[in-house]
C-alpha cells in the first residue's frame, strides 16, 4: 500500500534526486526529478522555487535546459532529514 | 525497597523521556517536520510527569517520611504522563486515518478528557494504559510494514509500559506481593526498549538553517 507523503518528504526525495546527480556536475533535469521524485510539474515548480529561494538547490541555466544542483546548506538538510526521518521510522511514524 | 524502585523507576523515565524529547525537538527545528514536533511535546510531557513524580517521592522519603507520595504531585505527575502517551498515540491516528488532514497535522486536538473528578488518578492511570496499548499495536503494525528492529524495540517497549501499568493495578488488590516490584521492573524495561532508537542518533553537531 502506497501511504500519503508529506510535504517535507516530497522536498526529501527531490533533494536526494539532485544528490544523485552530483556527479555529473551539471545537476538534474525537471524531467528528470519529475521521474525520480514522481511528482506533478505544476507541483514541482512550486517547490523548486522555494528550494532555491531558501538555498537548498542552485539553478544552473545551460544551453539544452534548466537543471538544479544541491547546494551545501541542502546537503546539510538532507543528512538532517534522513537521520530524522529514521527516527521517525523507529516509532513507527511518518516524518 | 518500594521507594527506592519508585524513584529508580522515575528518573530513569526523567531522563528517556527529555533524551527523546530534545532529539525530536532538534529534528523539528532542523526539518520543521509535524510529526516530530509532536514527539518532542510527547516525550517531554512523559520525562517531565516521571521527574515530578520522582520529585514527590524524594520529598517524601527525606522528609515527610509519611511513606505515601502526596496525592497531587502523583496526580500532577501522572497527568503530564497522559497528555505524553495521548501524543503519540494521537500521531498514529493521524498517520492511520487522517493522512491528509492539514487541520489535525498541523494543530492538533486538545487533550478534553482531562476533567477533574472523582478518582481522577485511577481514571488518568486507565487512560494511559490505553494510549499505551493502542501506542504499542500501531507501533507494531509499522514494524511488520517496515520490518526495522528498533520500530520492534519501540512497540516493546510501549507494549512493556502499558502491562506494568496493568500488572501495577493487580498489586492494589494483592499489595506486599511481587507484582508491585515487577511492575516497576517492566516499567524500567519498557522505558529503556523505548530509548533505544536514540542510540542511532549521530552525537556530531547536526546544522540547522535558520531560513528553514
Amino acid at each position: 500500500m502506497v501511504g500519503h507523503r508529506t510535504q517535507i518528504k516530497i522536498v526529501g526525495e527531490i533533494l536526494d534526486t539532485t544528490m544523485q546527480e552530483i556527479d555529473e556536475q551539471e545537476g538534474a533535469t525537471v524531467t528528470h526529478i519529475i521521474k525520480n521524485a514522481n511528482i506533478s510539474h505544476g507541483r514541482l515548480s512550486r517547490i523548486l522555487s522555494n528550494l532555491v529561494s531558501q538555498g537548498l538547490l542552485e539553478q544552473v541555466n545551460s544551453k539544452r535546459s534548466c537543471r538544479y544542483k544541491i547546494s551545501t546548506s541542502g546537503r546539510e538538510f538532507l543528512i538532517a532529514y534522513k537521520t530524522f526521518r529514521d527516527f521517525s521510522d523507529d516509532f513507527g511514524l511518518n516524518i | 525497597m518500594e521507594f527506592f524502585l519508585e524513584i529508580s523507576l522515575n528518573l530513569v523515565g526523567l531522563l528517556v523521556g527529555i533524551i527523546i524529547g530534545i532529539i525530536s525537538y532538534i529534528g523539528f527545528k532542523n526539518t520543521g517536520s509535524p510529526t516530530l514536533f509532536r514527539l518532542s511535546i510527547a516525550f517531554c510531557a512523559i520525562g517531565i510527569g516521571f521527574g515530578i513524580l520522582a520529585t514527590g517521592f524524594i520529598i517524601d522519603d527525606f522528609i515527610f517520611e509519611t511513606g505515601n507520595i502526596n496525592a497531587g504531585i502523583s496526580m500532577l505527575g501522572i497527568a503530564s504522563q497522559v497528555i505524553g502517551y495521548w501524543f503519540i498515540a494521537f500521531s498514529h491516528t493521524i498517520k492511520t486515518f487522517f493522512p491528509k488532514s492539514r487541520y489535525l497535522r498541523s494543530i492538533g486536538a486538545l487533550p478534553l478528557f482531562l476533567v477533574s473528578f472523582g478518582y481522577v488518578e485511577t481514571i488518568l492511570r486507565a487512560v494511559s494504559f490505553i494510549l499505551l496499548v493502542y501506542g504499542a499495536i500501531e507501533t507494531l503494525i509499522s514494524y511488520v510494514q517496515g520490518r526495522k528492529k528498533t520500530t520492534l524495540f519501540v512497540a516493546i517497549g510501549l507494549g512493556l509500559l502499558g502491562f506494568g501499568e496493568f500488572i501495577g493495578w493487580y498489586s492494589y488488590v494483592f499489595p506486599e506481593t511481587i507484582l508491585y516490584v515487577g511492575s516497576i521492573i517492566m516499567k524500567i524495561g519498557g522505558l529503556i526498549s523505548v530509548g533505544i532508537p536514540v542510540s542511532k542518533i549521530p552525537l556530531r553537531k547536526i546544522s540547522f538553517d535558520e531560513n528553514l
